[in-house]
């Protein structure tokens, strides 16, 4: 034993718990429970840690650990079952019940001795706490970039965009729950086999948010993180002792002071020092990457028909009794003045708002309460959203990553082992993603953190991780808001040619004049009902829907429309009569 | 970019330094190993040419820092006290632990490989079952100077005690108790969820079986609960003789409090937790007549006592507790021991604490038992007058 063994060995414990939080808070979960559950293990663990090698070679520590974090993800679970609903802070609070609770009956139970605390053999020294340390960091490296990881990541950037990839957001929490819980699990055996002695009072709320303050002052956004916060936060009161600082109050003022300067220069935590590329994955250009995906339906096929749906809030009818069908390769347009319910119905469509009327069908789901976004979309739906909803601290590749999640495969285990499949799948996935990328112009910025891009790159981009899904059915809800006119064309012809392809869009979008030369089939909404429907032609000329933009009053882009309207219509009976009267010159 | 590099830059020669700091401190214990701390002559003659490296790890923050600071005052002015003595010096190091048995271990360790001749502390009873160890595997005496919890002197022959467990106080305060009051039933109370406290009840527990006195009935409440009358009424109704209580100070008050108010006039009988000019300040009226056994009161008539607490009280401006009377108490016997062999190394050291019979000290006349714990005459106190007298 040398004068630090006892440091470092804390420093490996430390950055174990602070793992534990990470695994929740790169979820964007607050989760306080870990300490609990790393009372709950370490206490139980002394009811089956044997003191003689099990069958003569199984050492006790890893009967102990495998034990203890078997208790951490059972109880993870267990608790996860009501808490998940929770967000935010309210989670927090819920988790930081679950530990008092834990600490509570620790004390009441006899086999714990209560108060007193209960003596643990030592069996844990430096090397074990930091092979352990490797193990879960290792971990935590391999899940970074694998699809899990990515799912983690979209969940805590935006969940409704995350659900929408097709990813189920609550299995998701809970995985990144029950991960937090096995970690947690593996700290309390350890911690309790190294210090020799464990009460539940120990294992407290400060306890907590030691946890939660060394994980977000390492950083959550990279796996090393954990290490170095525990590094930081460990060293502190030993370099205070080093440097000959007086032994009392102003140490911990010394440590807070410092913590509070990272924090406040450091958003990105410690972690965010270490220099490294944005994304660690890189444009795939190379056409040979790309994977066979499976073929879309035939042309023609019905993927959407709707029968009277309707959605109410209250006595509010948002949207009533429509009708609608759309099949591959058909490009449906969905205008009314604002707040006609055309984005309420996109959401019942997409599985995003529940219908309170008629019924549905969509890519042979039916749409009911207990519909879910994510299996709408795993079946073929991709959408983008009227107020953009981006990831917006990953990169733009790393989204359209995200919006491939549909077809691509889980590649952590393969990751752990280093098969060298994990690499061609994940090679797969960035050159599926990189094509769309590239097809809405911005394989140039593929490294930029979406929240950087300007508005129309934003837009576009949103419907690159659309596309990068490989949809059936691809919603779009206001595309074209905030391009000119150059981009809005290139958009159209973008559109045009994924109908080409077979795929069935649904567009709403304000710009008449676009949606007019854009779409096979119009359908008109006002105050939540069908006015009209038809195509372009027909809607151009049927003075209810002029009326409808005319009648908005106070409302810009209902002004817009019902000009641009007027106009074509005029145009289209200006042709029609140059064709009536080249006719009659015949 | 380049304040981020800056940054960078900053950190990593801060690290830097720091590795640095932590390789370039030289070993303390060199003397140790030269052997430079056997001296010559015993007892009141001996001489010793080096310092006597004493360590001390005290809770200075954190939750006990208010125990903490008592002993590291009184552990000072021992130790000045006994340099004035001469022949042997004593180099004294206070260490925070910070109420973390995390920052308490590393704590052991730097002693440990510094040199440290003996190890004082630590505050705390579950600290010392995670530091102790460490200190016995490496062959360094302890000498706990406010551990009351059972198992401690248990984990190894190199670990002492001068502090009175509770099984050494309470049946002493329950014996006195029977024969003030003649008990026959009587409600506990006490908090389960401190460790202190907790054994303090079994203490009591124990104490009661063996008077014959019957328990009616055990109530439980949290250290930190302030809030009481509802156990109150359910003590009060059945009507016991008095009432037992466990608990740290902090619940003491308002529990002695609002008993009377409610009209339990029945005795209170307390534990250690209630050893505190706190009590009396705090309860005021309410605390009289509460019964309290301790193993040191600064009423006690004991020559040194007296001396102490009037030294005490001029240097740091305050009155000295029981904490502080223990610290100085543990550094009395630990140049007792010092002096018995005239050697300020470890092996001798223990030798040297396991032989103290009767030692006249701030606590009264101390003795280590085969067991490594302290034996000397507990003493039973009643509030009278705003005052801890002692119960005849």
């Amino acid at each position: 034993m040398f004068e630090y063994s006892s440091l470092l060995t804390f420093i490996a414990l430390t950055a174990i718990l602070a793992f534990s939080f990470y695994a929740v808070l790169i979820a964007g979960q607050l989760s306080l429970a870990q300490v609990g559950l790393a009372s709950l293990a370490a206490f139980t663990s002394s009811l089956v840690v044997p003191n003689e090698p099990l069958f003569g070679f199984i050492p006790p520590l890893l009967i102990g650990v495998v034990f203890g974090m078997a208790v951490g993800v059972i109880a993870a679970f267990v608790l996860g079952l009501p808490v998940m609903r929770l967000r935010g802070v309210f989670l927090a609070i819920a988790t930081l019940a679950f530990g008092e609770m834990v600490r509570i009956f620790l004390i009441n139970q006899s086999w714990t001795n209560g108060a007193q605390g209960l003596s643990f053999p030592k069996l844990v020294g430096i090397e074990t706490a930091w092979i352990a340390l490797a193990l879960v960091a290792f971990w935590f490296w391999r899940l970074s970039g694998s699809r899990m990881g990515r799912a983690f990541a979209a969940i805590r950037e935006d969940e409704l965009a995350a659900t929408t990839m097709g990813i189920d957001v609550p299995r998701y929490r809970m995985a990144s729950f029950v991960i937090a819980g096995a970690v947690a699990g593996l700290y309390g055996v350890l911690f309790a086999h190294f210090t020799r002695f464990a009460d539940p009072n120990q294992f407290s709320f400060e306890a907590a948010v030691d946890g939660l303050v060394t994980a977000v002052v390492g950083g959550t956004t990279f796996f090393v993180g954990p290490l170095l916060g525990s590094v930081f936060l460990s060293t502190l009161p030993e370099l205070q002792r080093t440097l000959g600082i007086d032994a009392g109050w102003i140490r911990p003022a010394i440590s807070g002071l410092l913590l509070l300067v990272v924090i406040l220069f450091l958003p990105g935590g410690l972690a965010g020092l270490i220099p490294r590329r944005r994304s660690s994955t890189k444009l795939v250009s190379d056409p040979a990457a790309l994977p066979q995906l499976e073929p879309l339906p035939a042309r023609g096929t019905e993927v959407m028909s709707l029968r009277g749906l309707g959605k109410s809030y209250g006595g509010v009818r948002a949207v009533h009794d429509v009708d609608l069908t759309l099949a591959t390769g058909e490009i449906l347009g969905l205008i009314g003045p604002n707040g006609a319910g055309k984005t309420t119905l996109v959401n019942m469509v997409t599985g995003v708002t529940a219908p309170t009327g008629g019924s549905g069908t969509v890519l042979g789901i039916e749409l009911a309460a207990k519909t879910r976004a994510h299996r709408l979309a795993s079946a073929g739906i991709a959408r983008t959203f009227q107020q953009i909803k981006l990831f917006n601290r990953l990169s733009a590749l790393d989204n359209v990553l995200v919006g491939g999640y549909r077809i691509s495969r889980d590649t952590l285990l393969r990751r752990l082992v280093f098969l060298p499949s994990a690499r061609r799948f994940e090679r797969q996935a960035a050159a599926v993603a990189s094509a769309q990328l590239i097809r809405v112009g911005l394989g140039d910025k593929a490294t930029t953190a979406a929240g950087d891009l300007s508005y129309g790159d934003q837009r576009r981009l949103e419907i690159a991780r659309a596309l990068a899904s490989h949809p059936t059915l691809l919603v779009l809800d206001e595309p074209a808001a905030g391009m000119n006119h150059v981009e809005a064309e290139r958009l159209s012809e973008l559109i045009r040619s994924l109908a080409a392809d077979g795929v069935a869009v649904l567009i709403i979008e304000h710009n008449v004049r676009m949606m007019l030369a854009l779409c096979d089939r119009i359908t008109v909404l006002n105050f939540g009902e069908v006015i009209a429907a038809g195509t372009p032609e027909e809607i151009a000329r049927d003075p209810r829907v002029l009326e409808a933009y005319l009648g908005a009053d106070g409302d810009a882009a209902a002004a817009t429309a019902a000009e641009e309207l007027a106009e074509v219509a005029a145009d289209a009976v200006k042709g029609h009569d140059d064709a009536a009267g080249t006719e009659d010159a015949r | 970019m380049s304040s981020r590099h800056l940054s960078a830059i900053a950190g990593g020669s801060l690290l830097l330094l720091a590795l640095a700091a932590c390789s370039t401190t030289p070993p303390a214990g060199d003397d140790a190993e030269a052997g430079g701390l056997v001296g010559t002559g015993t007892g009141a003659e001996c001489s010793i040419e080096s310092e006597v490296p004493i360590a001390a790890a005290f809770s200075l923050t954190g939750a006990a820092a208010q125990y903490g600071s008592s002993q590291k005052n009184a552990l000072e002015m021992a130790v000045d006290d006994l340099n004035e003595v001469g022949g042997v010096t004593y180099a004294l190091t206070v260490e925070d632990d910070a109420t973390d048995p995390q920052q308490a271990i590393q704590v052991f360790d730097g002693f440990i490989s510094s040199g440290a001749s003996v190890i004082i502390g630590p505050t705390l009873s579950n600290t010392a079952k995670q530091t102790n160890p460490i200190a016995q595997e490496a062959g360094v005496p302890v000498l706990g100077v406010s551990n009351t919890a059972a198992g401690i002197t248990e984990i190894g022959d190199y670990i002492f005690r001068d502090s009175l467990t509770e099984d050494a106080v309470i049946p002493q305060t329950v014996a006195a108790a029977v024969e003030e009051f003649g008990l026959e039933k009587v409600v506990v109370m006490y908090s389960n969820d401190d460790a202190f406290t907790e054994s303090g009840y079994q203490a009591f527990a124990a104490a009661l079986e063996d008077e014959g006195v019957e328990v009616i009935e055990t109530l439980t409440f949290s250290k930190t609960d302030t809030d009481f009358r509802a156990l109150l009424d359910k003590a009060k109704q059945s009507d016991p003789d008095a009432l037992v209580v466990s608990a740290l100070i902090e619940a003491a008050v308002p529990l002695v409090t609002q008993a009377r108010e409610i009209g339990i006039d029945a005795p209170i009988i307390g534990g250690n937790g209630f050893n505190s000019p706190a009590l009396i300040s705090g309860a005021g009226e309410a605390a009289e007549g509460v019964i309290v056994g301790a193993a040191w009161n600064s009423a006690s008539e004991n020559e040194q006592n007296v001396a102490f607490i009037e030294a005490y009280t001029e240097r740091f401006d305050g009155a000295p507790d029981q904490f502080a009377a223990q610290a100085y108490a543990g550094m009395q016997i630990v140049d007792e021991a010092v002096r018995a062999n005239c050697s300020g190394e470890r092996e001798d050291i223990k030798a040297g604490l396991g032989g103290i019979t009767g030692l006249p000290t701030v606590l009264g006349d101390v003795s280590i038992n085969e067991n490594r714990d302290a034996e000397h005459e507990a003493l039973v106190q009643v509030v009278e007058g705003g005052k801890f007298a002692i119960l005849d």
